[in-house]
């Protein structure tokens, strides 16, 4: 497969809120609006949710100087190069596309929620009606047919772009210059970089919901690194042993002086 | 009547044995679901029982039967499965199935290796239940728990799978005699002399007994 791995660089700096990604994520991939209840913050709805992919999520943040401060990060899948989901997935449902971006086919997803679990993001969402999970594809039939996903095209400030790799990796970096040292770079550092990275103004702890360090899951890693392949090694190694046991100490007999009639 | 088959000794009764195959039918019938959902080139097995959506559900379901059964066959078997001192000699000796020995302790009902086999099979069949029900319905436990019931519940079939194998080949090529006690109950009695010597003894001072 040809690889022309694609990033989305969302660059928090220049969010202003306005939530055109979310709306438009919504019409292009035909998710409906379901109604939510206020918490108190300008961020609707509360949660990401199995018809809401991406999410601007409102946090009001007050800086060692003492001063006031809107962060907006526009939340969804970070599309992992080492994807905690597609490790886990018994159905082949989540698997990687030809841009790096992490695909999901619903017809084959079987509802186990094991992704749920896994993912170091906590990205996909159940819906309980079809039993099917919903996340981020990257706009994936839209980059097929050379396309930017809905979001950055409905970007008024320029905030969300995407291009190959590389180059959005030296933007990430570039900007970074122009921000004078009062920016982080977020996602080419772990989970052998994401295919979403972020421009932060402040540190990642800051931030409501982001892991400063996400990796797969030492769970994960065990359960199908060793226990896995182990289940087929030890089953088949002890019936190796029986095997051999037969051949070389033959059956438990009983003891013949007993048998015929007594 | 039935005791005055010769030379033959009733050793299992019939809901014994059929609690045995409950278990075992449905442990074997989760390992193998287990196994189509683990292994996605075995795609054979979702194939064989129409889609690994069915799969899963087949898997539930029987893992309930599991969980059911291992209770009763807890209740039904922990008495004979008592350890007792004589059984650390058994162990060391190996039960005489790897080098020659003259001095094995005489067995009750069950030897020290049955004995483990039934003991493994219980601690690792609760914690393959529980971590079973956990991982039907991640999103009703903490994170934490979550993640590693699915490592748990893989360790532990681990673990019933291999013993499973000792326990398949010593209860029919390994001990021949043995596997009729699991399907008409009867054994010869030279089988009682050699696998079950104490309890056949004992059996044998009570006449109301067989
Ligand atoms: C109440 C009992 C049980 C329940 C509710 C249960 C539930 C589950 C579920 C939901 C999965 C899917 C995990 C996934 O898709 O990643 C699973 C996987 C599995 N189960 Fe069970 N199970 C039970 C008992 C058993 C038993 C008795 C065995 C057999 C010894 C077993 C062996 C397996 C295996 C081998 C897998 C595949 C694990 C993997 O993908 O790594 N389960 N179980
Ligand atoms: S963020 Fe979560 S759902 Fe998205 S690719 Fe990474 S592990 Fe998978
Ligand atoms: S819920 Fe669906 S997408 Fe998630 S791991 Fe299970 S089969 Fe795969
Ligand atoms: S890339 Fe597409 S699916 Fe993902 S958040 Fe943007 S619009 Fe939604």
């Amino acid at each position: 497969m040809k690889k022309t791995e694609y990033i989305k660089l969302i660059d928090t700096t220049k969010c202003t809120a306005c939530r055109g990604c979310q709306v438009a994520c919504k019409q292009w991939n035909e998710m409906p609006a379901m109604r939510t209840r206020n918490f108190g913050s300008y961020q609707n709805p509360p949660d990401l949710q199995w018809n809401t992919w991406t999410l601007i999520r409102f946090q009001e943040h007050v800086d060692k100087n003492g001063d006031f401060k809107w962060l907006f990060r526009k939340d969804g899948c970070m599309h992992c190069t080492e994807a905690a989901c597609i490790k886990v997935c018994p159905s082949g449902a989540l698997y990687h596309t030809e841009y790096g971006t992490v695909g999901i086919n619903q017809k084959l997803c079987i509802g186990c929620k094991a992704c749920i679990s896994a993912c170091p993001f906590d990205i996909p969402r159940f819906n309980q009606q079809t039993e099917k999970i919903y996340k981020c594809d990257l706009c994936y039939d839209r980059l097929k047919d050379g396309q930017q996903p809905a979001c950055a095209l409905s970007c008024p400030t320029g905030a969300i772009t995407v291009g190959e790799r590389e180059a959005m990796i030296d933007k990430a970096y570039g900007r970074l210059d122009q921000l004078e040292g009062k920016g982080i770079v977020y996602g080419d550092k772990f989970v052998g970089g994401t295919h979403v990275m972020y421009i932060l103004s402040e540190d990642p702890a800051v931030y409501d919901k982001l892991p400063v360090k996400p990796r797969i899951p030492a769970s994960v890693i065990l359960w199908k690194n060793l226990f896995k392949p182990f289940t087929l090694i030890g089953m088949g190694a002890v019936a190796g042993m029986a095997a051999l046991h037969y051949l070389i100490k033959g059956p438990h007999e009983v003891h013949e002086n007993k048998e015929g009639d007594e | 009547m039935s005791g005055k088959i010769l030379n033959m000794v009733r050793v299992t009764d019939p809901i014994e044995r059929i609690a045995h195959w409950l278990l075992a039918g449905s442990c074997l019938f989760c390992l193998f679901t287990g196994l189509g959902l683990m292994f996605r080139s075995w795609d054979f097995i979702p194939a064989l029982l129409g889609g690994l959506y069915a799969t899963k559900w087949m898997h539930i379901f029987s893992g309930v039967v599991f969980a059911f059964t291992l209770i009763y066959a807890f209740m039904m078997w922990k008495k004979d499965c008592a350890f007792e001192p004589d059984d650390a000699k058994w162990i060391a000796q190996g039960g005489g199935y790897l080098w020659k020995t003259n001095n094995l302790p005489p067995v009750y009902k069950y030897n020290a290796g049955q004995k483990l086999f039934f003991w493994f099979v219980v601690v690792f069949g609760v914690l393959i239940v529980l971590s079973g029900l956990v991982i039907w319905n991640p999103l009703v436990f903490p994170t934490a728990v979550a993640r590693w019931s699915y490592a748990l519940h893989a360790l532990s079939a681990l673990v019933i799978g291999s013993f499973f194998v000792v326990h398949l080949y010593l209860g029919t090529i390994g001990n021949p005699g043995t596997f009729q006690a699991m399907t008409t109950g009867w054994c010869s009695k030279a089988w009682c002399e050699t696998h079950c010597p104490r309890w056949l003894a004992e059996r044998e001072k009570d006449p109301s007994e067989s």
